[in-house]
């Protein structure tokens, strides 16, 4: 595996919870531009089985880190370098903060 | 024409100033028409950003099949049931679903008519309708022949019956697949169907082959194919291309016949891909143009043609963005949003968007296709530099790997839309 799979164990009953039925704020927030689209692989919510990694509620500075790896090629990915590219650093910044803001 | 602009402009002004006035938290009532994978995410997601959204969400089905991964019904690899999706999980998020179809729209109006004759009134309104198959446009091709010659663009009975042709065919046979020019829902689509039939000829029906017609001279991710079906099922596809002559100019389902201007081929089993158009309603509601699909400008997907009105999924013209689920799951997500905007009387941002398609050349061999959006000089244009396809040369289990990430990513798609 050329990635960590991380995958926090306690989080998705949790999260189902406080992300639908009228929920937190927060949770209510649609994001910068970009981020809706990343949940299209990494949902907000735990998917069984899922080998994408989980990156909801995950320290804002691992996210950027990984973003910018990927982009420059540092790091290697199947799909990640391509998506990455299509980001700045301010832009990728706002994900991550987002992101790391979201229930784990 | 000048009358008609200065209308829009006004009436475009007027909705956009009228809410700003009351307050700046949006309320008011959203229709949804199509709970596929942009009506339901559009639904679902107003009602989580703005819980004060009245959202309608008009849909006949009962349940919704899904066309991703319907290709590996074909090939024996799913049933049809895994393709299946209710909408408990649309309703729980305080979505209206109006288990109806909707017949007319009157845009200045602003009204949603339903299969009852019954009226519904909304501020803004999403069409999702997806594809219709533009009957006609291929001589011979009609509703009494897709039963012949399935289409199986609409994952459901048709794909069924495909697979049900399949698995009676004699081995030996010919299995004619015919491809449509652009654009079209799916555009790798129509080259993962013709791997995994391939992949299934192999193990039951090995003297059988596989002649892909086509209205193209080059198709999604044609290298990554080519290469893995040269590897993996030498001498059983054969790709006939635009220029070679593959344009389907008609067919004959008495006969199982596909007829190009250079030759007619008798087939065991045909499944055409014909041409399609944006979903009926779109075209009711006027918001589908002369090419049969719907101009939307690039932030919040509004018509172009009818204010109000916002197109997202198959039927929208979506600049450089394909048509396929993952797009239409990702430009929901950003209409919905948009749309609170717009209620409250702020102006939504640029967004930006992603694609990625995911194709299966086999059960373990995955590759991808993926672009970066935003919007430039009024569409939604690449971001250069980003996106392109799996690389042509890999190591290790790189396309096993893509393969259980295609997998992944249904699931947790259809999670995040229907529940
Ligand atoms: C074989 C095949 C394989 C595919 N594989 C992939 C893939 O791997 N990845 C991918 O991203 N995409 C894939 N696609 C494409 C994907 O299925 C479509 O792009 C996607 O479904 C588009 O979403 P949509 O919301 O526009 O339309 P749909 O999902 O088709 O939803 C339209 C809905 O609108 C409803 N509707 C229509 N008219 C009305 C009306 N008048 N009133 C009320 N409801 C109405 C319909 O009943 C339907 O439920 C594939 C397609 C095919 C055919
Ligand atoms: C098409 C599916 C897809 C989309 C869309 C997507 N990702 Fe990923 N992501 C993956 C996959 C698959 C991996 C594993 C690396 C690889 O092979 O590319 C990954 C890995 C990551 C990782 C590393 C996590 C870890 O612990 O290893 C981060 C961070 C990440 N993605 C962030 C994002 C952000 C931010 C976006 C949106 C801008 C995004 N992803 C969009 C599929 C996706």
């Amino acid at each position: 595996m050329r990635h960590r799979l991380l995958l926090p164990a306690l989080a998705s009953a949790l999260l189902l919870a406080s992300s639908l039925a009228g929920g937190p704020v927060r949770a209510a927030d649609a994001g910068p531009p970009g981020a809706s689209s990343c949940t299209g692989c990494h949902a907000a919510k735990r998917i069984p089985d899922s080998v994408i990694p989980r990156i909801a509620g995950r320290k804002a500075s691992d996210i950027v880190q990984f973003m910018r790896e990927y982009r420059s090629g540092a790091w290697p990915s199947s799909v990640m370098g391509r998506i990455a590219k299509g980001f700045d650093d301010q832009q990728i910044d706002a994900i991550a903060a987002w992101f790391a803001a979201q229930p784990e | 024409m000048a009358t008609r602009r200065t209308f829009l402009k006004l009436t475009a002004a007027a909705s956009l100033a009228a809410p700003s006035i009351a307050s700046a938290q949006a309320s008011g009532r959203v229709v949804v028409v199509g709970g596929g994978f942009g009506g339901a995410t559009a639904a679902r997601t107003l009602k989580v950003l703005e819980p004060k959204l009245t959202v309608t969400l008009v849909e006949p089905n009962p349940v919704f099949t899904a066309c991703p991964f319907s290709n590996n019904v074909l090939a024996a690899l799913r049933e049809i049931s895994q393709q299946q999706f209710g909408y408990d999980g649309v309703q729980k998020t305080g979505v209206v679903l109006a288990q109806t179809a909707a017949t007319a729209v009157d845009a200045s109006g602003k009204t949603v008519t339903l299969t009852d004759g019954s009226k519904l009134p909304y501020d803004r309104l999403v069409l999702s309708p997806g594809i219709d198959i533009n009957w006609g446009a291929l001589p011979g091709y009609d509703e009494a022949a897709a039963e012949k010659m399935p289409h199986a663009w609409k994952a459901g009975a048709q794909t069924v019956l495909l697979r049900q042709q399949l698995q009676a065919m004699d081995d030996g046979g010919l299995v004619v697949i015919s491809s449509p020019a652009n654009p079209f829902r799916c555009p790798p689509g129509p080259y993962e169907r013709a791997s995994l039939i391939a992949y299934w000829l192999k193990i039951w029906k090995p003297k059988s082959k596989l002649l892909i017609l086509d209205s193209k001279d080059a198709f999604s991710k044609q290298r990554l194919f080519q290469n893995a079906w040269a590897q993996l099922y030498p001498g059983l596809i054969e790709w006939v291309s635009l220029s070679q002559g593959g344009k389907v100019t008609a067919v004959d389902p008495a006969t199982l016949t596909v007829v190009t201007d250079f030759a007619r081929h008798k087939a065991a089993v045909a499944n055409i891909i014909p041409p399609q158009k944006a979903g009926t309603i779109a075209q009711k509601a006027g918001v589908a143009d002369r090419t049969g699909w719907c101009p939307v400008e690039p932030v919040a997907f509004e018509s172009t043609l009818q204010p109000g009105i916002h197109v997202v999924g198959d039927s929208a013209i979506m600049g450089g963005m394909p048509k396929s689920a993952f797009a239409a799951n990702a430009q929901a997500k950003v209409c919905a949003g948009a749309i609170v905007e717009l209620l409250a009387g702020r102006k939504p941002v640029d967004p930006i968007l992603i694609n990625t398609c995911y194709s299966l050349v086999a059960p373990d061999y995955g590759i991808s296709v993926a672009g970066v959006y935003r919007p430039d000089k009024g569409v939604l244009a690449d971001i250069p530099g980003a996106g392109g396809t799996s690389p042509l040369e890999v190591v290790g289990g790189f396309r096993g790997q893509e393969a259980l990430f295609a997998s992944s990513w249904f699931k947790t798609i259809t999670t995040e839309v229907f529940g």
